[in-house]
């Protein structure tokens, strides 16, 4: 039967590869790459970052030339156009093979377009400084497309499964809370960017300013960030045993989403301790919010799954 | 193979691939703190004797001890000079709580720039301390401080001063230049003045 296999293989590399993207991204911002290319898209007036500073043009200020800086932030852009490719195939395969199934194609195409805004709108993030709001808004915009690639999966993972409708009687429950944890953990993450964008404000406005004292200048938001993250924490774990009591009533791709939603939560849960224990550990920030990503990423896969269409 | 002999490669997979992301992105993340306090010495400030604002004596040796930003500037400027003055006074602000970093502005125009003018000059920036400091010298010593104390161009002072921002350490090195006009330069500047602070504690 097995009609969408190859197809959902190869958009499940794509989701792969967007996590990957997400990663560097987030690479870029931990590290302070942000400004490593003051161009965009080239890196310097060059295809290839400059490997010395006397290959630079004379118009740019050779004070912001950083190698590493420049190849974190390139490695960055350099991932996203092989997402953008990655994409754009799903759209054209999606248009050529799935023309029937209109969920499909509407959501390939809009990630395709998404994609190529999310290219152009690197350029606005360099060009505007690293303003926090818009650096912030790449990356919910990125998140938004592996949302939305992950619920093509779906989409095509129930085109092989035969009266899927009446095979997994879904409980009405499980939609519920899958829905109730992604408006939460979305919530959460809307608070850890503003964490993240109000510690780099200060870091600009007093950079002597030590670790702690910048956390303790964050406030309210801080404990807000941790109150939410203990609650989504909580519920997960419930509605992990929750759905393993349904577990042959819904389909295998929700039993293995809240699997990994548990197994990621747990994870947040140590990485926060981390950030308890010994301050903001540069790795473990980026684990944060690569992990973050990746739960938000499950409850979209969660919440589709329970959708599921009419056979025709 | 059986599905649990398949689910543990799986698992080891990915443990696998999150070890290795790990490890690079550690790796990639040293790197860059590391080429950020990665400042050569390019140079050592000479020997020189100005008057501050307050009229009291300024010489390279006030700058001894001290992480110091350095610009050259005429009061009545209008070109560059109100963005690199606001640059200035950024870093300034940044930088209240220590002690330990010194701003340096060095006047090009001494016929027109008098201690008065510096000193209203100075109000107008919004310095009330001895932080920011406003030099005033003979025309020739200037020069001369700009083109082989700084390596800063000074062809044809006061109107084609150099722009640039210079880092000098406790020690009277020149660590860096930066572009006095470029907010992105300018926070560079911010995270090295932050590591040569580091640096001497």
């Amino acid at each position: 039967m097995a009609r969408a296999q190859s197809f959902r293989r190869f958009i499940l590399s794509t989701i792969i590869c967007i996590y990957l993207v997400i990663f560097a991204g987030g690479l870029v911002r931990v590290s302070g790459a942000g400004l490593g290319c003051p161009d965009w898209p080239k890196c310097f007036g060059r295809w290839i970052p400059p490997t010395s500073i006397n290959q630079l043009p004379p118009d740019l200020d050779p004070a912001q030339f950083n190698i590493t800086l420049a190849w974190i932030e390139y490695l960055n852009r350099l991932v996203g156009v092989i997402v953008g490719f990655l994409i754009t195939a799903t759209a054209i395969w999606s248009m050529a093979k799935f023309r029937q199934h209109q969920r499909i194609v509407f959501a390939s195409v809009a990630a395709a377009v998404l994609v190529a805004f999310q290219g152009w709108y690197g350029s606005v993030v360099v060009s505007s400084g690293l303003h926090q709001t818009i650096v912030s808004a790449h990356y919910f915009l990125a998140l938004l497309i592996a949302g939305i690639m992950i619920y093509i999966y779906v989409q095509a993972y129930y085109l092989d499964i035969e009266n899927a409708k009446t095979q997994y009687p879904i409980p009405k429950d499980i939609r519920l809370w899958s829905m109730i944890l992604f408006l939460l953990a979305f919530v959460q993450i809307v608070l850890g960017t503003q964490i993240r964008g109000t510690l780099e404000r200060l870091v600009e406005l007093s950079p002597l300013l030590g670790d702690s004292e910048r956390l303790e200048s964050v406030g309210l938001i801080n404990h807000l960030h941790l109150a939410l993250g203990l609650t989504i924490a909580a519920i997960t774990f419930v509605f992990g045993l929750r759905v393993r009591k349904s577990k042959d009533s819904v389909p295998p791709l929700i039993n293995f989403g809240a699997a990994c939603a548990v197994i990621l939560v747990s994870t947040q849960i140590i990485l926060g301790l981390i950030f308890i224990v010994f301050g903001l550990v540069p790795q473990a920030q980026l684990f944060h919010l690569s992990v973050a990503s990746l739960y938000l990423g499950m409850l979209i896969l969660i919440l589709s799954a329970t959708f599921i269409k009419k056979e025709e | 193979m059986t599905s649990t002999s398949k689910h543990t490669i799986t698992i080891i997979a990915i443990a696998a691939v999150v070890i290795i992301l790990g490890l690079t992105a550690s790796f990639v993340l040293t790197e860059a703190q590391g080429s950020r306090g990665d400042l050569e010495v390019l140079g050592t400030v000479p020997p020189f004797e100005l008057t501050e604002r307050s009229g009291l004596s300024f010489g390279s040796a006030d700058m001894r001890g001290k992480i110091n930003v350095v610009d050259f500037i005429f009061t009545s400027c209008e070109g560059p000079c109100p963005v690199m003055a606001d640059n200035m006074s950024s870093l300034h602000k940044a930088f209240a709580g220590s002690s330990k970093v010194q701003f340096v502005s060095i006047s090009v125009d001494p016929a027109r720039d008098r201690l008065s003018v510096l000193q209203e000059y100075a109000r107008r920036q919004g310095v009330t301390d001895s932080r920011w400091v406003f030099l005033r010298g003979e025309y020739d010593t200037i020069r001369w401080l700009s083109e082989s104390g700084f390596k800063l161009a000074a062809d044809d002072l006061p109107a084609m001063h150099s722009t640039k921002f210079v880092l000098v350490d406790d020690k009277g090195q020149i660590r860096g230049y930066y572009s006095g006009t470029e907010k992105a330069s300018v926070n560079i500047l911010k995270t090295h003045i932050k590591e040569l602070v580091e640096d001497m504690q």
